[in-house]
């Protein structure tokens, strides 16, 4: 899509209007803000991955506990610095990402987000057993060191880490590696038949996706200042990252940021009840069911 | 005379289907064979295991004299072979011009992530095979079957091969349409490019190929000259029904 002044200007307000918040609200909402610039960051995470090349992941939160709990181990239990004990979390989340669910992208369709949902309900289950004395078993590492003091500091962070992790993603995908990785949604077989190698192109999003997860993840688990296997391999999280990504549009970068922004205010002050929690769940997959008719049909079309 | 593409006792089996029965034949660099058969001949069965898409059960394939069994699809395109499909198989959400950006990426990432698109030499390749400028913004979604077709043929040239796989090129086009792509595919023989052609409008073939070779059940029925090959008593009884 092409740049028109519109968008620019529609950009300026919104970022004009984020950076003026803390002047604008109380301090319980700045909070509840910045959770949504958390989330706002995992959908685009998930969105270089599932909505682009059609992979529908359904194991996000294991990319963002592995970022999460290797900087608590790290600056709990060794004493790292968080400068360092970030960096090495993106890292090892893209490597432990690569390991387990790499192989999962040679697989299609339902079996990858299958296979996805396994391994995270896999690390939910074993997190408490394996290693208790590094995790703290179910009852996670608190006591985090903090990376910035009081709400408006910490909304200022999450919302100028979010804005540039949006900008990083968007510029990518406006290359033509992110006309690729759309095409492979479209048909994975006419790209390798124009000639691009499929699977190098996928694991490349795959990277993305997990350094983008483990980013926020390890960012995420010091505002929190704790980590707890309910708290991350959670498929509420997970369906919250996917519904913002659909409320966006999925492939456009900028809209999953902005729409689950909106979609993470209506979740935390309007849907608290758990019927109308359900019901949202409801309109989730009524859309997902939608959007998966319609590829049916444009592919059928083929 | 290069041999571009030298198949040998090629065979494909499904289970206990044989698709491809002990094929050969070759195809001289800048030469036009046309590939003709009955419906389920083994014809696209052919192209697929060229292209790397079906690995064949034995036998061997070479391009330019190079083996290419042991090659990926991307890896053989990028020796210089490419195709279109039967059934067109166009990136429906993207425009025109996006979907022949795709063909002309090169396989690298480093590439495609810091190289620009060459936006005239998409322009000039949509032309080149009759679309107007105005098409190239349109989403492949709303085009026709005809256009669908060039479209196809556009990436496929886009991939920079010489030799070229078209299967089924003229099926859903318009007599006017199958006058210019005939047009643009004599174009390119004069520059050229090898073909490798399956069609079953027999009369806007005859004039683009050199000769052709029929098969039924995956096995050679004859090759030569096109008008011979059609008189073959083999191939009337096959292909066209008729004694």
């Amino acid at each position: 899509m092409d740049l028109r002044p519109h968008h620019f200007i529609l950009w300026g307000l919104f970022i004009a209007a984020m950076l003026l918040m803390p002047e604008l609200v109380s301090k319980g909402t700045l909070r509840t803000m910045i959770f949504a610039c958390y989330l706002a960051m995992f959908a685009i995470s998930w969105d270089i991955l599932s909505g682009r090349t059609g992979y529908i992941s359904f194991g996000h939160p294991f990319l963002i506990g592995i970022g999460a709990y290797t900087t608590a181990i790290l600056t709990r239990r060794y004493g790292f610095p968080v400068e360092a004990s970030i960096p090495i979390a993106v890292v090892v989340t893209m490597f432990g990402g690569l390991i387990v669910l790499l192989p999962a992208l040679r697989i299609k369709g339902s079996y990858f987000a299958l296979v996805t949902l396994a391994v995270m309900e896999l690390m939910l289950q074993l997190i408490p057993v394996v290693r208790p004395d590094l995790t703290a078993g179910t009852r996670g590492i608190s006591r985090l060191p903090a990376l910035t003091r009081g709400a408006e500091d910490g909304y200022y962070l999450a919302v100028g880490l979010m804005l540039a992790i949006a900008l990083f993603a968007w510029l990518l995908m406006r290359t033509r590696l992110g006309t690729a990785l759309w095409a492979i949604g479209m048909n994975e077989e006419s790209v390798r038949g124009s000639g691009l190698s499929t699977t190098r192109l996928k694991s490349f999003a795959f990277l993305v996706s997990a350094a983008i997860a483990g980013l926020a993840g390890a960012f995420y688990a010091h505002h929190l200042g704790a980590v707890t296997p309910r708290s991350i391999f959670d498929v509420n999280l997970l369906f919250q990252i996917i519904v913002a990504c659909l409320l966006g549009g999925q492939a456009p970068f900028l809209d999953p940021s902005l729409a689950h922004s909106s979609w993470c205010f209506c979740w935390r002050t309007c849907v608290r009840q758990s019927a109308l929690r359900w019901s949202s769940y409801g309109h989730f997959w009524s859309q997902f069911s939608l959007r998966s008719r319609d590829r049916a049909g444009s592919l059928s079309m083929r | 005379m290069t041999v571009a593409l030298e198949v040998r006792n090629l065979v494909k089996k499904f289970g206990g289907l044989v698709a491809t029965n002990d094929l050969s034949f070759d195809l001289a660099e800048g030469e036009s064979l046309g590939l003709i058969g009955p419906n389920g001949a083994g014809k696209t069965t052919v192209f697929s295991q060229v292209m790397g898409e079906l690995r064949q059960t034995s036998g061997t394939i070479k391009l330019f004299g190079t083996e290419i069994s042991g090659l990926s699809t991307a890896q053989r395109i990028a020796r210089g072979v490419s195709r279109t499909y039967q059934v067109p198989r166009p990136f429906a959400d993207l425009s025109v011009r996006e979907n022949i950006r795709v063909g002309l990426m090169p396989d690298s990432l480093r590439a495609m992530i810091f190289g620009a698109a060459d936006k005239n030499r998409e322009a000039e390749l949509a032309q080149s095979i009759g679309f107007s400028p105005a098409d190239l913004e349109r989403p492949a979604s709303e085009l026709s079957m005809g256009d669908l077709r060039k479209l196809e043929f556009a990436r496929t040239l886009a991939t920079g091969a010489k030799v070229l796989l078209l299967d089924e090129v003229f099926a859903g086009l318009t007599t006017g349409e199958i006058s210019q792509i005939a047009a643009l595919i004599q174009d390119l023989r004069a520059r050229g490019f090898t073909f490798l052609m399956v069609s079953h409008d027999l009369p806007a073939m005859e004039p683009l190929v050199d000769r052709a070779l029929a098969i039924e059940r995956g096995t050679l029925l004859a090759q030569g000259p096109f008008a011979e090959v059609l008189s073959d008593a083999a191939v009337r009884a096959s292909y066209l029904g008729v004694a």
